[in-house]
């Protein structure tokens, strides 16, 4: 197989592609204790800007001004139910709005970054989980945090 | 039979193409974390497999794994393995359909006919080499057809290899199943484990990610090979069952229905 390293030529400017920030939920480990403490794993893509927290319900995304947010969802167990049934932040920061991939009842939150933070916003997740009604809420709180250079957090 | 591990691999896709590397760029998951998997969520995941013998004392039968890969930053893999194709198609009906109907109401506005040029979006081929692709039209990550081949979805990553000593030692035979029909099955990795042989044993995953590129006034997906590893932990504790704690027999299901 040919080398494949070739370098393509990157864009310097703010990537077109929104920050998607990905729970990782283990439903039967949640359902079977109750709650998500420990069945919970967020990503985001954001890493090379600085997003500390990854792999646990605590991550704190860097986030600019403008930029777009989605939150997703991937469960460990593919037969049980998993569905993000809330976004609740600062309005004054973000106000996310519910939508599903066209065509089908998979649901994604977005929402627009509308100003530039100097310290960690926290927000929280509500999860619905098989044929529980009570939405599931995780203990830690993920945030939404300024880009590197103004967040003053470790 | 013992349930079967799904390994479930997390790839930052768009970090991986930019750093040609995978270092720090997967995130690695099982089912197995109450039999005491450690490192699930993160680069360094240790699959327990448990099971040399029964708690009755007898031979335990093979451990099957299967992986599953999936890409951060895209439309997640809840969504039908058809979904790409399907929904490029969808929107090109649709798109027929209300080009047809411009034309029966009499008067083509000119914003009408370049909103529909935008909704006939990209379509990108795929090299000889590339796996696991299909030529089909760019979808963003929310699902809706782009021309921008800046924020288009990433396709899945392709396993396109396991080896490294946990198949040299032959502690694990894994194979590749399915269908080459990439829109309706597509492939995945499976093996079996010889659970007769305690250790922690190191293997080596090859995976192939698509990056999008312009050449000569076409969009191509360009396949990118790079590797990541994980390890199994075969223990000597015998296999049961993660609802009693004890034997693989049948679940202590109550005589008659629980009722309101």
């Amino acid at each position: 197989m040919p080398p494949r390293n070739r370098q393509p030529e990157r864009r310097s400017t703010r990537s077109a592609r929104p920050v998607t920030i990905t729970a990782v939920v283990d439903p039967v480990a949640a359902l079977a204790s109750e709650n998500l403490d420990g069945s919970l794993y967020l990503y985001d893509t954001n890493r090379p800007a600085g997003s500390t927290g990854f792999g646990t319900p605590e991550l704190h995304s860097r986030v600019r001004k403008g930029d777009t947010l989605l939150w997703n969802v991937i469960p460990l167990e593919c037969e049980t139910y998993v569905s993000l049934a809330d976004v609740e932040i600062d309005p004054q920061i973000a106000e996310p709005e519910q939508k599903v991939y066209p065509g089908t009842d998979i649901v994604f939150w977005t929402a627009e970054v509308k100003q530039d933070l100097t310290e960690p916003v926290p927000y929280r997740l509500s999860f619905l989980l098989g044929t529980v009604t009570t939405p599931f809420t995780p203990t830690g709180r993920p945030a939404l945090a300024g880009s590197a250079g103004d967040g003053k957090e470790a | 039979m013992a349930q079967q591990h799904g390994i479930i691999v997390l790839f930052d896709v768009e970090n991986a193409l930019r750093t040609r590397s995978l270092e720090g760029n997967t995130y690695w998951f099982d089912n197995m974390k109450l039999f005491g998997s450690e490192g699930v969520g993160t680069e360094r995941l240790e699959t327990i497999v448990p099971g040399t013998h029964y708690l009755d004392g007898s031979q335990a039968t093979e451990q099957v794994l299967n992986w599953l890969p999936a890409a951060l930053g895209s439309i997640p893999p809840t969504v039908p393995r058809n979904y790409l194709a399907e929904q490029g198609r969808a929107d090109d009906r649709r798109t027929l359909d209300e080009l047809a109907g411009l034309d029966a109401a009499g008067g083509v506005n000119e914003t009408d006919v370049r909103r529909l040029q935008g909704r006939v979006g990209k379509r990108a081929r795929k090299q000889a080499s590339g796996r696991g692709l299909t030529d089909s039209k760019l979808l963003d990550v929310t699902g809706r057809t782009t021309t921008s081949s800046d924020a288009y979805n990433y396709p899945a990553p392709v396993i396109t290899d396991i080896t490294g000593p946990a198949v040299t030692e032959k502690i694990m035979y894994p194979a590749q199943y399915g269908s080459p029909d990439m829109i309706y099955d597509g492939w995945y990795w499976a093996a079996t484990v010889d659970t007769s042989r305690p250790g922690v044993y190191r293997y080596t995953m090859h995976v192939q990610l698509h990056e999008l590129v312009e050449r000569n006034d076409e969009l191509v997906w360009e396949s990118v090979d790079l590797t990541c590893e994980s390890s199994l932990k075969i223990i000597n504790d015998p296999k049961r069952n993660g609802f009693t704690g004890a034997g693989l027999g049948v679940l202590p299901m109550p005589p008659v229905p629980v009722t309101g």
